[in-house]
């Protein structure tokens, strides 16, 4: 191992490494505060044409509801129509249709084939 | 005779006829990282591949041989692997991986927290100028200095370009190679982590500070998360072009996360990638302190400066988030704990902001604000190291 041999000399401290130290922090902070100031602005941005789209939104739906004009005959045609549909239906309805299979079991006192007025038509 | 002779070669062969105090010395120290790592869990996934890395290039062997062993050795497999570190190929595919798995909403979502992240890199600067004071070398000095980026691969990939024993400096020197010193440093005062900036950062706050709640993030969209990687890779790439191999491979890896669509090449690049150079990095850099280059005073110098760095860089943050509460409205307000978390040590650093924040108000989350500055000291770093390659190659 060699000897330590520590110097501590300010005057190694050149023009040159200054710049280099001083600058060099400069542009990290410079850099990255670029870098802040943009998305801190592009969010401002995006709220900005967000909320000017909503308001656009709002302004063409309160124009399409302005736009609407119904007559009263409109208006009773509809109401009339409504009228008939619900008073055609039940009180309580299903509205779930279901199919149930019925299956009946074969037994000869129910059979028709050889049931009592097969036999007379014979006669 | 010939017998005696064949076995005497045998002998000469062994570690026990080369072994040397440094040898010894330095195969304790990969002993002692890989039982830090074992028994008290500081940072496994670097100090064991580490350690035993320390160990496997400090076995003793003949340097005369005919076959190649060690690291230093042209053709030696570490060798091959070292190639990796000296031409800053695995610092870069890291800073991939760490791309592909880290969600900048953090930062996007309160910006100004960024300028905490650069604040940090103070501790940079002034250990530049303190190691040149010590009588360091230009680049030297810039390479030590980057120690206080608690960043190992920014470290690394400074410390080859400027410090790898390959290059001249400006006044015609050789410079020496710091890789391993320098590595080692960061390394461990990545894990010191939650040793070193509790009490600069208790030292530097008041309760009241400590206390300060901050405003709850934003959601961020989609098209934010996809612009920041390409805004940010396009400034940093013509602010400092030296920086690229990092930033620009830190930014691909987040669009690859960000795009959604490249799913499982992000899944590569930060799980099965990553983990690969981790060994590979963690290996080569252990195996490069074999105690010929390792054991110097400049060595000891540069872990004390490192410290130094890492101390003045957690400071830095801290009084920069203070001094940035002076002009900021009350709800607006950072906790300067917050400003701690500067430093790149991903995500250390951030996780002992929020810890000491929950011991003084158990319900005052900070991991989702300090996030911020910590990548932002990550990109930071990065920037730093390619000015400082711009100004001094």
């Amino acid at each position: 191992m060699k000897t330590l041999a520590i110097t501590f000399d300010l005057s190694l401290i050149d023009h040159y490494t200054l710049v280099i130290a001083i600058a060099g922090y400069c542009i990290v902070l410079a850099a990255l505060a670029f870098i802040a100031y943009f998305f801190t602005r592009l969010h401002s941005l995006q709220d900005f044409l967000t909320k000017r789209r909503m308001v656009v939104q709002e302004s063409i739906s309160k124009e399409q509801k302005s736009k609407v004009v119904m007559t009263g005959e409109e208006n009773a045609a509809i109401a009339a129509a409504l009228f008939l549909f619900f008073s055609e239906l039940h009180d309580e309805e299903k509205y779930v249709m279901t199919i149930r299979k019925v299956s009946k079991t074969y037994s000869p006192w129910s059979s028709k084939i050889y049931g009592i007025w097969n036999t007379m038509k014979h006669w | 005779m010939d017998t005696l002779q064949t076995l005497f070669s045998l002998w000469e062969d062994t570690g026990f006829h080369n072994a040397s105090l440094g040898n010894l010395l330095m195969i304790l120290v990969g002993i002692v990282l890989v039982f830090l790592a074992i028994r008290y869990s500081y940072k496994p996934l670097l100090l064991i591949p580490l350690g035993m890395g320390v160990i496997l290039g400090n076995i003793p062997f003949l340097h005369e041989a005919a076959y190649h062993t060690g690291i230093y050795q042209e053709g030696s497999v570490l060798n091959y692997l070292f190639f990796g570190v000296l031409k800053g190929i695995y610092p870069a595919l890291i800073f991939l991986g760490l791309g592909a798995m880290t969600d900048l909403s953090p930062l996007i979502s309160n910006p100004k927290l960024m300028l905490l992240g650069a604040a940090a890199q103070v501790g940079i600067f002034a250990t530049f100028l303190g190691a040149m004071v010590l009588g360091f070398p230009m680049a030297e000095s810039a390479a030590i200095a980057i120690i206080g980026g608690a960043d190992g691969n920014t470290a690394i990939f400074l410390t080859s370009q400027l410090a790898s024993g390959f290059h001249g400096s400006e006044t015609g020197l050789a410079m020496q190679n710091l890789i391993g010193p320098i590595a080692i440093a960061a390394y461990i005062y990545m894990s010191l982590v939650p040793v070193i900036q509790p009490p600069i950062m208790k030292l530097l706050t008041t309760k009241k500070e400590r206390l300060i709640r901050m405003k709850p993030p934003r959601t961020v969209s989609k098209f934010e998360k996809i612009l920041f990687p390409l805004f940010g890779l396009l400034l940093s790439a013509f602010v400092a072009p030296a920086s690229l191999p990092l930033l620009g491979m830190f930014f691909f890896g987040n669009i690859l996360k960000e795009s959604g669509l490249t799913k499982q090449l992000a899944t590569t690049a930060s799980t099965i990638l990553i983990d690969i150079v981790l060994i590979l990095i963690g290996l080569t850099v252990g195996a490069s302190t074999q105690a010929d280059v390792f054991l110097k005073w400049e060595s000891i110098l540069i872990f004390v400066l490192g410290a130094i760095a890492f101390m003045i860089a957690t400071a830095g943050g801290v009084v920069f988030a203070k001094v940035m509460n002076l002009f900021l409205k009350k709800e607006n307000r950072i906790n300067p704990l917050v400003g701690a978390a500067g430093v790149a040590a991903v995500p250390d650093s951030a996780k002992i902001a929020h810890e000491m924040g929950l011991k003084e108000d158990p319900t005052n989350h900070l991991i989702g604000h300090a996030m911020a500055p910590n990548i932002a000291g990550l990109i930071g770093s990065a920037i730093t190291a390619g000015l400082l390659l711009g100004f001094l190659l």
